[in-house]
């Protein structure tokens, strides 16, 4: 090759794509050769070189493996925008697919893999039967990759030609680079589907096995992900597997360390034998240790992972702790994560080395740092009660420093710390008071309110404190207008004199009067008329003891930590959520709308940073359940105070549905409906999906789904007795829910005797209690009768039930709106299953359902047909709705534009139905 | 597995970019450079290495002042896509000679088609230069490295970056030398990074040493190798913090790990690693050692009050190492007082190659020495003038010190390459053999 390759980015003159045409037909093949070149460095700086299509597949028929790569490299970016040309290129596929060079043959498959066209991938079946079987490795293990390509685009070709079972064979093959690639496209496979196709067997186990000490680096991770997925038999099995994958622990790549680990912590589970799992945890540490020797990049999802690994197996690192001080050079998510490790293995042993480190740490430059190590401190000091008064001298050291963040963030910790060891620390509290001036922070001035109050009984001057803040009163944060209302109240009932009496009237008036903030004026009232009626209650309310605190920084909830631990080695183990939580199997619009549900959690607490969110908690809990609401709830003393419970992270969205559900069933203010006269209702149509089986109901069978008739809501719901005793009182209650959907009257079933049946319409009524958070369509129901337990049950909002009558759009209306709308609130998908054979009948059907037609127009050079249409979802959301398809063929893409693209999915899933 | 790869220069633009599996929007490198840029998270203002957006999973690192990025959808290893991203750096490397920004369009093809090798679908295959010359035509522009402009802020991130770059061999492992033939030769270098972190009473409350045996091979016709370490080496440290038996003297390593073309059969007892070099270069063994050592520099700072708005600070630096040996760049650097407004220096007479700085911006004093011998002693003394009236504690002010350096053939465990033996393909056949050793500062900290 000549020069360098950098001259074919020259910039574009006149004629170039004229010259560029010539010099691809030279008959001389270097200058082919450079023009394909060219062709390909504009295609890389993002130039239209489509139209020389012709010209460079006319190059591709080649001897030359230099010249054909870059052919196909051009080939694969622009076959999709040109079908039919790509066509032409068929014919020397499957030509070089049968090239005695197995380097030829190997390319031709995996390049036909990648261009994802249809009429090509009918072609690409034969020749990637012939390289499944080919004679050479390299070719075998592409074609095992190109298996999963051709899945991604159609999976039932991959099926009928039976290359699932070829991929299996594979698992067999003598060359462990084949084995791999097999086991990583059936692993794939396997993931987007709700089949079993890759089962671990005996058999398969021993091949794997032994493939592993043989393959690359990157196929040892594969094969070790899929071990993770085997559930040993007994002990004995698992102490085998452990016993192969140990040395894997010795590899010099972090993810094949990683990888090991995973499958280890997995099998151990198993093992009975409490030498053998001491050995395990022994052999485990090293290396663990080893991953902090990496790059940055590494350690961070080293250290995330051992985050996880110490809560459950603490004894692993317990001797450790030195290899997680921070270094100086470490970059700054590093050192966070390290704390936050440091934390939860610090024991009575070694506090006062962890102590001197988190000083030195509170007095680097960096402000994010420093605060967390002062929080740290503070969290060491709940967690470890012999250590507090040692935490909180280092504490008091940090605010003689006078470092304005230091001290806030030490007040806000020590207020936890009085409230985990009440009476014991108050001494310091003259110390605190010296710094009142310099706190700007609302939640260091809330916590320093919080303790003036607490404590109004031994301060002496607590009435001049607190009235040097209530002159700022009606600027403050609510977090610190709450705070002093309450603080205010107990120095009154504590020292009920003249000046405490005139601070009282006046932050009442104040907080009655003139503020806006319900909360602060609701508190105010009840705090008045407390005092006013009757000011012992009043005491034994504001005064009640509170609820003890506890350290919350070694507590992910126990299923999530179930669920991230047998997720070790993967993203969720880094971002501490479960994969559902951010990975969802269909094409890219939907995805979107499943992060922007997360987002709400990450603006929170931090994308990353589940810890921070803890240590958030530590003061966030116990404020909710005292200073800030120093009434006991209206059950009396006994209801359950927050702060006990050990909060976590975001719950698993599906872990927790059941208890909320009863939470919110009883308590709601409208109990379950009692079930009313008979008025059988038959409901005609397709059958209903069910919701709750026979075998789950023990016999009692719920079927149903929402429709719409003349402009309300029923849930038609169908009930089947296959107890054996008759079934009376039926009652049902509905979850918080996306759109609030309620029963609007009661139940009406009739007593059902065994082998019976009643179907019925239940009205429904929208915005009685509408889910917070992020739009979910399940539907969680609950259901009882006199004679079996409370039937919990999901079924699914249908959008298609909701839209309103009053959807239709004039068409300039339907421009404008689309025009207003941001392009953010655009959302598409294409609906693989959906197809539209007619039109006109479709949009008959549409107009049943409310979605009204705009326009049409035909696409010319695609002969694709566009409608578009329009519909609207309570309480007022409009969708603007783009449908295009080939008439008769499967797939329509769906676009849609609406203020609330958060809904798109749910309305992706409606019209994947409607088109059925 | 991952969606696409792309490499970005720290301005942002794409320099290279391929897509596996079309399922992410193509503008993906963009938002991802936005967000780096600007990165604004609870936990300070450098994005961590994976991070999500819009459903889109970003995972990236930074070589040589290029960013490295990856982007998938699916809930795959972090740590795979990290370290391919390295090991992806390290071939392209390997072929190039040489890594950065011009290299990379100058060879753009070359880089496309090792790609294509690399990652089918998503999937890392192979990511060893050895193995890759079998499937790569393409013949990389190798250029010159003598010509290469300083790096500039991007050294910044060279830094920051563990994995030093080691060897000063920036030649090409395919491109032949402009003679025509290649010269058979192999190096060997061993490279630690020691990290110590000194109390104020100037006893060791931390050492960690983390090296690596790393080993760039040209030998022709691939000849097998054998590396003999130290006799007194044991591997894995007891509970009681120490080799018995062996005692005193023992090289002591925490853990190692070694590459995959490694045999280890005569490791346990003669301490022989034997191995068929694959072409490029990459690491024969890590290893740890937490075992004591004498720190290279001991720093004996002493910090002053001098009346209610002056201080002095003075930096005593003994180096502790054989005067045979020399060590590099030195840097030490103390964080001041917020107060602080202006810096005098005064250094010891007749100094040579020292320099002082005050930055003012983060109120930081460096002090560097081009060499300092072993054995010498150097001395600085710093006079600080206060804009407002100093605190009880000065000294919780001012530091910790940080020290940065490197001394070439030095290294502090003493782990040693006893010899290099390359099994002979002829009598005539006597390859050039390097072995160099190289000792870089970690996290080196003196608190005050």
């Amino acid at each position: 090759m000549s020069g360098h390759d950098s001259k074919y980015f020259t910039t574009t003159k006149k004629g170039e794509i004229h010259e560029l045409k010539e010099e691809l037909n030279s008959q001389y093949k270097d200058k082919k050769k450079d023009a394909v070149k060219k062709v390909i460095a504009a295609m890389t700086v993002g130039k239209d070189v489509s139209m020389l299509f012709t010209d460079v597949v006319n190059c591709m028929q080649t001897e030359n493996l230099e010249l054909k790569k870059l052919v196909y490299l051009y080939l694969i970016n622009y076959a999709k925008s040109h079908p039919d040309l790509a066509i032409l290129a068929v014919n020397t596929f499957v030509k070089d697919s049968q090239d005695p060079n197995p380097l030829i043959r190997a390319l031709a498959v995996r390049t036909m893999g990648c261009i994802r066209v249809d009429k090509i991938t009918e072609y690409l079946c034969d020749p990637l039967q012939r390289c499944l079987k080919d004679e050479d490795p390299y070719v075998r293990k592409t074609a095992a990759v190109c298996v999963a390509k051709l899945h991604d685009i159609n999976a039932e070709l991959v099926e009928d030609r039976g290359f699932l079972e070829a991929l299996k064979d594979m698992i067999s093959d003598s060359n462990p680079m084949v084995v791999a690639n097999a086991v990583a496209a059936l692993a794939e496979i396997q993931e987007g589907s709700s089949k079993l196709i890759f089962e671990i067997t005996n058999h398969t186990l021993f091949k794997l096995l032994a493939a592993l000490n043989e393959c690359t680096e990157w196929g040892q991770v594969f094969i070790l992900d899929a071990l993770s997925k085997y559930k040993a038999k007994d002990a004995r099995d698992a102490e085998n597997i452990v016993e192969r994958v140990t040395p894997r622990l010795q590899h010099a790549n972090c993810a094949v360390v990683l990888s090991a680990v995973k499958v280890i912590l997995q099998q151990m589970e198993l093992i009975t034998s409490v030498d053998v799992v001491r050995n395990l945890c022994k052999k485990m540490a090293p290396p663990l240790v080893t991953l902090l020797s990496a790059e940055p990049e590494i350690q961070y999802v080293a250290l995330r992972n051992i985050n996880l690994i110490v809560q459950r197996r603490p004894s692993i690192l317990a001797h450790e702790i030195k290899v997680f001080f921070c270094k100086y050079n470490d970059p700054i998510y590093v050192k966070m994560e390290k704390l936050e490790i440091m934390i939860k293995l610090a024991s009575d042993r070694n506090i006062d080395q962890v102590l001197l480190e988190f000083k030195e740490y509170a007095t680097e430059v960096d402000v994010d740092f420093v605060r967390k190590a002062v929080r740290a401190i503070g969290r060491c000091a709940i967690k470890l009660d012999r250590a507090a008064e040692r935490c909180i001298n280092v504490l008091l050291e940090l605010i003689k420093i006078k470092v304005n963040y230091v001290v806030q963030e030490a007040i806000i910790v020590i207020k936890d710390i009085f409230r985990r060891y009440p009476n014991m620390y108050e001494s310091i509290i003259a110390t605190l008071c010296e710094s009142l001036d310099t706190l700007d922070e609302p939640e260091a001035k809330a916590s320093m309110i919080w303790i003036i109050g607490e404590y109004a009984e031994r301060i002496d001057n607590a009435d001049e404190l607190l009235e040097s803040f209530l002159e700022s009163f009606p600027e403050e944060p609510a977090q610190v207008q709450l705070q002093l209302l309450t603080a205010a109240v107990k120095l009154f009932l504590k020292k009920p004199t003249e000046g405490p009496q005139q601070m009282i009237q006046v932050v009442l008036n104040n907080a009655t009067q003139e503020t806006d903030n319900p909360d602060l004026r609701d508190r105010a009232y009840v705090y008045w008329r407390l005092l006013s009626t009757d000011p012992e209650a009043a005491k034994d309310v504001v005064l009640a003891e509170k609820p003890t605190i506890s350290d919350d920084s070694n507590m992910l909830d126990q299923s999530l930590l179930d669920d991230l631990l047998a997720n070790i080695a993967t993203l969720a183990s880094v971002y501490h959520k479960p994969p559902d939580a951010f990975v969802s199997r269909t094409r890219p619009t939907q995805q979107r709308d499943e992060d922007e549900e997360y987002a709400e959690q990450d603006s929170g607490t931090g994308d990353t940073s589940a810890p921070l969110s803890e240590a958030g908690q530590v003061s966030g809990g116990y404020q909710g359940a005292s200073p800030s609401s120093p009434l006991p709830p209206p059950g009396g003393y006994g209801a359950p105070p927050r702060a006990t419970v050990p909060p976590s992270g975001p719950p698993p969205p599906a872990a927790a549905v059941v208890p909320d559900l009863l939470g919110d069933l009883m308590g709601l203010d409208n109990a379950l409906v009692p079930v009313g006269p008979v008025t059988p209702a038959t409901p005609a149509g397709p059958p209903l999906p069910v919701l709750l089986s026979a075998q789950d109901g023990q016999g009692l069978q719920i079927c149903g789904q929402l429709i719409r008739r003349d402009g309300q809501v029923f849930y038609s719901l169908r009930f089947e007795n296959n107890t054996q005793m008759p079934l009376d009182g039926f009652m049902i209650q509905f979850n918080k829910n996306l759109f609030g959907l309620a029963s609007a009257g009661p139940l009406q079933v009739p007593l059902l005797q065994p082998g019976g049946s009643a179907n019925t319409l239940l009205p429904m009524v929208l915005f009685q209690n509408v889910a917070p958070g992020p739009p979910r369509s399940v539907l969680q129901v609950a259901v009882k009768n006199n004679q079996q337990p409370v039937w919990y049950f999901e079924g699914k909002v249908q959008l298609q039930a909701l839209f309103l009558e009053d959807g239709q759009m004039e068409r300039s209306t339907f421009l404008e709106t689309w025009k207003s709308l941001p392009d953010s609130h655009e959302v598409s998908k294409d609906l693989p299953n959906a197809i539209i054979t007619n039109s006109e009948a479709t949009l008959e059907r549409l107009l049943k359902t409310n979605l009204f037609f705009i326009a049409r127009r035909t696409l010319k050079d695609t002969n694709q047909e566009v409608l578009y249409l329009s519909g609207k979802v309570p309480p007022n959301v409009p969708f603007l709705v783009e449908l295009t398809f080939l008439v008769g063929y499967p797939s329509v893409k769906c676009a849609v534009k609406t203020p609330s693209p958060e809904m798109a999915p749910l309305f992706f899933e409606a019209m994947e139905s409607l088109l059925r | 597995m991952i969606s696409q790869f792309f490499v970005l220069s720290l301005r942002g633009d794409n320099i290279v970019f391929r897509d596996y599996r079309g399922d992410v929007p193509k503008g993906s490198a963009e938002i991802f450079f936005r967000k780096v840029k600007f990165w604004q998270g609870e936990e300070g203002e450098e994005a961590p290495p994976v991070f999500k957006m819009d459903g889109v999973n970003y995972l990236h690192v930074k070589v040589g002042g290029l960013l490295f990025v990856a982007t998938t959808r699916v809930n795959l290893s972090p740590a795979l896509v990290l370290e391919l991203l390295q090991r992806i750096a390290r071939v392209t490397k390997d072929y190039l000679g040489i890594l950065n920004e011009d290299s990379l369009r100058k060879n753009f093809v070359l880089v496309y088609e090792l790609l294509d090798e690399m990652i089918d679908f998503g999937y890392p295959q192979t990511t060893s230069t050895e193995a890759l010359k079998s499937f790569v035509f393409n013949e990389p522009v190798v250029i010159d490295a003598a010509r290469l402009p300083s790096l500039g802020p991007a050294a910044l991130f060279i830094q920051g970056s563990k994995r030093v770059p080691g060897t000063s061999v920036t030649k090409s492992v395919v491109a032949n030398e402009p003679g025509g033939r290649k010269r058979e030769e192999v190096f060997v270098d061993i490279i630690e990074k020691i990290s110590v972190t000194f109390n104020a009473a100037g006893y060791i409350l931390t050492s960690e040493i983390d090296g690596t045996i790393q080993m760039k091979s040209y030998l022709s016709g691939n000849p097998e190798i054998r590396v003999a370490l130290n006799e007194d080496l044991s591997i894995g440290r007891n509970e009681y913090g120490g080799g018995f038996g062996g005692g005193v003297g023992m090289v002591i390593l925490d853990d190692c790990n070694f590459h995959e073309s490694v045999r280890l059969d005569d490791f346990e007892t003669d301490h022989y690693l034997t191995l068929v070099p694959p072409d490029g270069e990459f690491p024969v063994m890590n290893y740890r050692m937490t075992q004591e050592f004498k720190p290279p520099f001991k720093v004996f700072p002493v910090i002053e009050e001098a009346g209610p708005f002056k201080a002095e600070i003075v930096l005593k630096v003994r180096a502790d190492f054989p005067a045979t040996v020399t060590a590099n760049t030195v840097v030490l650097r103390v964080p001041l007082p917020k107060t602080t407004s202006r810096v005098s220096f005064e250094m010891e007479p007749g100094a040579v190659g020292q320099s002082t700085d005050f930055k003012e911006a983060n109120k930081t004093i460096e002090w560097s020495c081009r060499k300092i011998v072993g054995g010498s002693e150097h001395t600085l003394r710093a006079k600080l003038t206060l804009t407002q009236e100093r605190n009880a504690n000065i000294k919780k002010e001012a530091g910790p010190i940080s020290m940065s350096f490197t001394i070439p053939m030095f290294n502090a465990s003493r782990l040693a390459v006893r010899y290099l033996q390359v099994v002979k393909k002829s009598k005539s056949y006597n390859p050039y053999r390097w072995v160099r050793y190289v000792t870089h500062s970690n996290s080196y900290v003196i608190r005050t």
